[in-house]
């Protein structure tokens, strides 16, 4: 195998990015209930860490994923307890589950600070699809969790558009007000949206440590993707298949770091190369708000905005 | 019998504080339960953190010197909230501040009289932590972007800004006569803070509690601090009333950033007395929305606020020296603050709204029944 080596970033690109889809549509999820969560990065860095220490237990990268997205969700349960039933700020409240998550994961995972994991995920390469030239090696010679997310992706876009409960949860987050006068539970959906969505934030954790980081390093482990997932959101308009489109885009733009360094540009330096992911963010979401018109295209009206009955 | 809700008419400050002591002890028990999962006793980790944090008088004056950052990144934090406004880019601010005010210490501190050379340090930190959050404070008032991830996603950048100037490059900023690891250059002595006696409390605090007294009187007390709240309330209003938006929300930003990059230059030139990623990237930023959080966002409670986290975050540094703490990691107390403000913000509940055991229909269905 001698592949181009713009091809093998392409590939790492998709690698690069999957994380982002795991996160990005569990928060299109939560968002289109109308709560927002911006604690994504603490339940990447939760999942992210406990998929380590139960991987390591167990010798199982299977039981890593599984109690990483577990972990997400269990830290969900906390933003939707506070946004839905005490009526937190959102904001406020998101920012509290970074703070916390992000503490709590770096204290679990100070002993294991810097040790290889040994079960990583093994490439699963799918027979005839991955010999097409190029597409081949770029989407279908990747691990089994690549594919895992682009059914994540199917689903959760047929779930929102073409399914009865699909619908109420658009209702809850466009007007809660009319999804409660239709006899919905806008407290439930609600909850079980932001935990769907933290489960998701989890696994995108779990992706990153068992494929991506070759140790735990702390809150460098996801190094602010959660963030970035975030602004895929907005850059998706809330919609899973455009979310896994942008997330390949910022997947691009994390691997061409590691291809650039690796390739040995010194015309500039790698801590440049390094912000590349996170000025592209800004510039796209400064350019998205430019353009006015599309500037809340497939926001859900509601978002952001605790629900509260007798106060309606 | 059924809880119900019911909007409450007036807070009352008592029971505010009251919220917030409950909050800290149920962050403290949550604390607990993962402090016993890695086998460490909760109480003995306790109390040796109280006694490191309060109970010597180097351990109060340590507890102050951490205090100083929080101050400003909490009144950073606060200037915005105040506005609705989320600047959470403290943390890069405050590189930044620290970049431009160990800049200013190199180049034009020398020779400088003392007064002179600090006056110029921290107007340099100020104005680096302003310039950091002059971008994304624009694209907010002209393009209505999100502030939110547009200031966090820069204090990436900043941070790698600096690792560039100390490990990536010859810079300016960088000791040259080490070549085994590289660090900032040291400060001329006219750069640096004056400190109180042998304690490592410095000047840095008095610019704190200065500002915080600032920013009250001028939140508080001024017609800009008027526009601010209602601008933060109602934009729409503001307009109507004739108070300029964008300018208020570029004004508060750079407030804000400025805040953050005094808390910067505050720190390489009172402690560090260099420039040092490492020793600056120590969450000040992100804790600064805590304290103002906790705080409600006043300036004079971010002062109390950054005092308690101060000793906090100094406590949980001091616990690997001391031999009943051992073994707990450093983190335990960023752990802690997060689980203080989550629990805080479950209270707010009981500030807003007053729960009500009641048996029966609601009121509005047996009032329409009566004759």
């Amino acid at each position: 195998m001698n592949d181009a080596v713009w091809v093998l970033t392409l590939a790492a690109a998709v690698s690069a990015g999957t994380p982002l889809v795991f996160a990005a549509v569990g928060e299109i999820l939560a968002e289109k209930s109308g709560v927002l969560n911006l604690g994504v990065e603490g339940m990447m860095l939760l999942g992210a860490v406990t998929a380590f220490l139960a991987a390591a237990a167990s010798g199982s990268p299977l039981v890593g994923l599984l109690a990483g997205t577990l972990a997400g969700g269990g830290l969900a349960v906390v933003h939707a307890f506070l946004s839905v039933t005490m009526r937190a700020n959102q904001i406020v409240s998101g920012l509290a589950l970074v703070i916390f998550g992000t503490g709590l994961a770096t204290f679990l995972g100070n002993p294991i600070e810097g040790d290889p994991l040994k079960p990583g995920i093994v490439d699963l390469r799918i027979p005839i699809l991955a010999d097409i030239p190029v597409v081949g090696r770029i989407l279908f010679d990747q691990d089994p969790l690549v594919y895992a997310s682009w059914l994540v992706v199917a689903l959760a876009a047929f779930y929102m558009t073409r399914t009865r409960t699909g619908l109420a949860l658009r209702a809850c987050g466009e007007s809660p007000e009319t999804a409660d006068a239709m006899g919905l539970s806008v407290a439930r959906l609600r909850y079980v949206h932001v935990i769907v969505g933290g489960l998701l934030a989890g696994a995108g954790g779990a992706y990153q440590i068992l494929a991506r980081v070759p140790s735990w390093s702390g809150a460098g482990t996801t190094a602010g993707i959660g963030w970035i997932a975030l602004a895929l959101v907005v850059f998706a308009a809330w919609r899973p298949w455009r979310a896994l489109l942008g997330a390949y885009l910022f997947g691009a733009a994390l691997a061409a770091n590691f291809a650039l360094q690796a390739a040995g540009v010194d015309a500039i330096p790698a801590e440049f190369l390094s912000m590349l992911p996170y000025l592209l963010t800004i510039l796209v979401l400064v350019i998205l708000s430019a353009s006015s018109a599309r500037k809340r295209l497939g926001a859900p009206a509601a978002l952001g905005v605790p629900y509260a009955r007798e106060e309606r | 019998m059924q809880v119900h809700l019911e909007r409450r008419l007036e807070t009352r400050t008592g029971h505010r504080a009251l919220v917030t002591v409950l909050s800290i002890v149920a962050a403290l028990l949550l604390g607990a339960i993962f402090l016993s999962l890695t086998g460490a006793s909760p109480l003995v980790v306790y109390t040796e953190m109280f006694r490191a944090a309060f109970l010597s008088f180097y351990g109060i004056t340590d507890s102050l010197a951490v205090a100083i950052p929080l101050i400003l990144t909490g009144l950073a934090a606060a200037v915005a909230f105040r506005m609705q406004l989320y600047n959470i880019g403290a943390e890069g601010q405050l590189y930044v501040g620290a970049i431009f005010g160990s800049w200013a210490a190199l180049a034009l501190a020398p020779g400088l009289p003392k007064p002179l050379a600090i006056l110029l340090v921290i107007a340099f930190g100020a104005l680096g932590g302003a310039l950091w959050v002059l971008p994304p404070a624009l694209a907010r008032a002209w393009l209505g972007t999100s502030e939110i991830i547009t200031t966090l996603l820069l204090n990436f950048v900043a941070l790698y800004l600096m690792r560039y100037l100390i490990f990536g490059s010859a810079s300016f900023l960088r000791d040259s006569t080490t070549t085994n690891f590289p660090q900032g250059k040291p400060f001329p002595e006219e750069a640096f803070l004056p400190v109180l006696g042998l304690t490592r409390v410095h000047l840095g605090l008095a610019v704190a509690l200065l500002a915080a007294v600032l920013l009250w009187v001028l939140l508080g007390r001024t017609r800009f601090g008027y526009d601010v709240r209602v601008v933060g309330d109602s934009p729409g209003a503001a307009r109507y009333a004739g108070i300029s938006v964008r300018r208020t929300i570029v004004v508060v930003m750079l407030i804000s950033g400025a805040l953050a990059g005094l808390a910067g230059a505050g720190e390489v030139a009172g402690t560090s007395h260099a420039l040092d990623p490492s020793g600056l990237a120590v969450n000040f930023g992100y804790t600064g929305i805590i304290v103002a959080a906790l705080a409600r966002s006043n300036p004079l409670g971010v002062v109390v606020v950054a005092v308690l986290l101060g000793g906090l975050q100094n406590a949980g540094s001091a616990l690997q020296s001391i031999p009943g703490g051992g073994g707990v990691p450093v983190e335990v107390s960023f752990m802690l603050q997060g689980a203080i403000l989550l629990c805080a913000l479950a209270g707010e509940l009981f500030v807003r709204y007053r729960l009500r055991l009641r048996r029966g229909l609601p009121d509005e269905l047996t009032e329409g029944a009566r004759p």
